[in-house]
């Protein structure tokens, strides 16, 4: 009896602790989501899941949420595939190492909303830095009025979104590969073994269980990564260029469309708890294996 | 008693003796947009100068981004920890009236402190008869054309139609390079706005008779027009990139000829371009002589909820005072709400000015609806797919006023 009930007993604080920050948040905007509710949140009548039915009937959020799929996608495979490389160069030792590590990781030092401001600027049609670097470079003649239309917007929303991901991927991936043992490569260069060869059958396994971790928490940051789209487009012109997240910041503070932002947030926390699950799933299956 | 005790017991009284010199009297808390970097320091300033006058009374300058302000009074509201006072939009009292939230000033206003404003500015904040908020900050929107530029196109006076407009342009496009007859913004606050002010000159009303007029002939003219001046590049390329700063900036850059904008824009000028050679004028009229310019309001508020309404309406009374205004607009660029103020020579003889009050009579303002923040946006969406190409006028409208009628019911 003892020993079945201690351990519950000491996650009591931590969980008491974690109910408080989740648990009741998530229980008041489940009751937002519920009811008509006014600009200031003071709650009216029980709608049921009318807010859901007004959402689902929204082009504009259907379309937001196929572009919230894109963008994480996008971002998400697009760090792990550029920061593989950055990481196994840094790795080497080289002259002007510190610095580049150094150059890699500023991005990182700079709050994010900075990074979407000054992007914003760099973006400029007329006076923008990219264009203008374009033009002296000569490989563009007119201006590109990069942030006009989605078309254009939202691919360098997700270059963006990857350079700014980079430095907290490669620093995971720079600590996986110190972990791999130099004489694997020397055992496996002796065998024959090449460059191609080490990585794919030496330094790739061993660096799973951290591309893994990788993948999952920027899953997570990028889904619900708001700065960037909302800096440089808010989200528009037209409504074109909104993912969830900047679309529930538009509906609850620009709008005052509480409810709805409610029912938005409450999506988004079941698509990324479905994910979270399967994730752990996948995880435990290999464990096991 | 040893030392350390002693020490303790002393941090304690001086505590104790400093929350009641900050709790024993009324405290006032007002929360202020942030126009320009000039406006905290000017509302601490005139605390302070009210503090000295009323020693029983304390004021608390909260300084919010005007960007913000909206979502911090949301959630201050829905957690019961607002201020006393507010600074808000105009157009957003409506939602503030019908929820109670904002109480009525009537019982405080006397007829001497009524007398001091110009009327104009005060009626957008009367609602059910009563009076709700009090004009912080006026303007009115007017264009800025650049002399130099119309000059070398061999223009001399400044487009009084839309049709005299347009010729301009092309004249300003023929002159080559990158300069742009028409400044038009496409992007965020205020798209649906730029779009209004060619509506109204075409006689056109944002809403008629409890109705959306965006699907008016009036309106499918302008979007018509409008986009015959982005097709014919009489315009910056690209405009749904163009927020109004962003126009501004080309303004004062010389890369577009005209933009329809705030007073604020000559101080901006003054400091960032100062020899930009430019003047200021009424937004061209329609076909059939129509003219209309935007007048805006920012309004002070006092909430229901605060317990020191008294002390509250003491301070507002002295930031309305002829005095403190000038101060205030002088600052912040606004046009002059107080009648006493108007007659100060800083604006009865400032040319750029005069202009903009010249506009008021036929100024609009934001309609009194619920729902407001909702139309504008669909209104600024529905503009933007046909700047870009991507609806038709005449359709993309009419979906726009259907969507608007249904938040109108």
């Amino acid at each position: 009896m003892q020993r079945a009930t201690a351990p519950y007993f000491l996650i009591l604080p931590s969980f008491v602790l974690a109910a408080a920050i989740i648990l009741w948040p998530l229980k008041e905007i489940v009751s937002l989501s519920l009811h008509d509710v006014n600009r200031f949140g003071m709650l009216r009548d029980f709608v049921g899941l009318e807010h859901f039915r007004v959402l689902f009937a929204d082009p504009d959020f259907i379309a937001a949420t196929w572009r919230t799929l894109i963008w994480t996608v996008c971002v998400v495979l697009g760090t792990l595939i550029v920061s593989v490389p950055i990481a196994l160069i840094l790795n080497e030792d080289f002259y002007g190492r510190g610095i580049a590590r150094i150059l890699i990781m500023l991005p990182w030092a700079i709050s994010l909303s900075m990074t979407a401001v000054v992007w914003r600027w760099a973006l400029n049609g007329e006076s923008g830095m990219l264009n203008s670097a374009l033009r002296d470079l000569g490989l563009i003649n007119s201006n590109i009025q990069w942030l006009a239309e989605a078309s254009t917007a939202f691919p360098m929303q997700i270059l963006i979104g990857i350079l700014v991901s980079m430095p907290f991927t490669v620093t995971i991936f720079l600590g996986g590969l110190s972990s791999v043992p130099d004489d694997l490569y020397e055992a496996a260069a002796t065998e024959g073994a090449g460059r191609w060869d080490q990585f794919r059958l030496i330094t790739l396994p061993l660096l799973r269980p951290f591309i893994n971790i990788a993948f999952v928490l920027n899953t997570i940051y990028v889904f619900n990564s708001f700065p960037i789209i909302w800096v440089t487009t808010q989200g528009g012109p037209a409504n074109s260029t909104h993912i969830l997240v900047t679309y529930l910041y538009e509906l609850g503070f620009r709008l005052g469309r509480l409810g709805d932002a409610a029912a938005v947030s409450l999506i988004m926390f079941v698509i990324l708890l479905v994910f979270t699950l399967i994730y752990v799933r996948l995880a435990m299956r290999e464990e096991k294996a | 008693m040893t030392f350390k005790q002693k020490l303790c017991l002393l941090a304690g009284a001086s505590l104790v003796a400093f929350s009641s010199s900050a709790f024993a009297d009324s405290t006032v808390r007002v929360t202020i947009a942030e126009y320009s970097k000039g406006t905290g320091p000017y509302f601490q300033e005139a605390a302070k100068a009210f503090e000295a006058a009323n020693p029983d009374v304390k004021v608390q300058i909260e300084v919010v981004p005007w960007d913000s302000l909206q979502q911090k009074l949301t959630t201050d509201i829905s957690a019961g920890a607002n201020a006393d006072l507010s600074i808000i939009g105009t157009r957003w009292l409506l939602d503030y009236v019908s929820e109670g939230i904002v109480a009525p000033l009537d019982e405080h206003i006397k007829p001497e402190f009524k007398a001091r404003f110009i009327d104009t500015f005060l009626t957008p904040s009367v609602m059910n008869g009563k009076v709700y908020g009090l004009p912080i900050a006026a303007s009115a929107r007017a264009m800025y054309y650049n002399k130099d530029i119309f000059a070398k196109a061999g223009i001399s006076t400044p487009p009084a139609t839309w049709a005299d407009f347009k010729t301009d342009a092309e004249k300003i496009k023929k002159l080559g390079g990158e300069t742009y007859g028409f400044g038009l913004q496409g992007k965020e606050i205020e798209t649906d706005v730029y779009f209004y002010y060619g509506m109204w000159s075409n006689g056109g009303e944002i809403v008629k008779d409890g109705k959306s007029g965006l699907d008016s002939k009036a309106a499918i003219e302008t979007a018509k027009l409008y986009k015959s001046f982005i097709d014919e590049g009489l315009t910056q390329p690209g405009v749904t990139s163009y927020s109004r700063e962003d126009v501004q900036n080309l303004f004062k850059q010389g890369k577009v000829a005209t933009v329809i904008t705030a007073p604020f824009l000559s101080g901006q000028i003054k400091t960032e371009a100062p020899k930009l050679n430019y003047g200021v004028a009424p937004i061209p009229a329609g076909p059939n002589g129509d003219k209309g310019t935007y007048g805006v309001t920012d309004s002070i508020v006092l909430f229901e909820n605060s317990k020191n309404k008294e002390a509250a309406w003491k301070f507002l009374d002295f930031i309305f005072t002829a005095e403190q205004r000038t101060k205030f607009d002088k600052i912040e660029g606004f046009l002059p709400v107080n009648a006493e103020e108007a007659k100060d020579p800083y604006f009865a003889d400032n040319a750029d000015l005069k202009v903009f009050t010249s506009l008021l009579p036929n100024a609009r303002f934001a309609p009194v609806i619920p729902g407001w923040e909702d139309i504008a946006k669909t209104t600024s969406n529905a503009v933007q797919k046909i700047y870009l190409g991507q609806g038709e006028a005449e359709a993309t409208l009419k979906d726009a006023a259907a969507k608007i009628n249904a938040t109108l019911k």
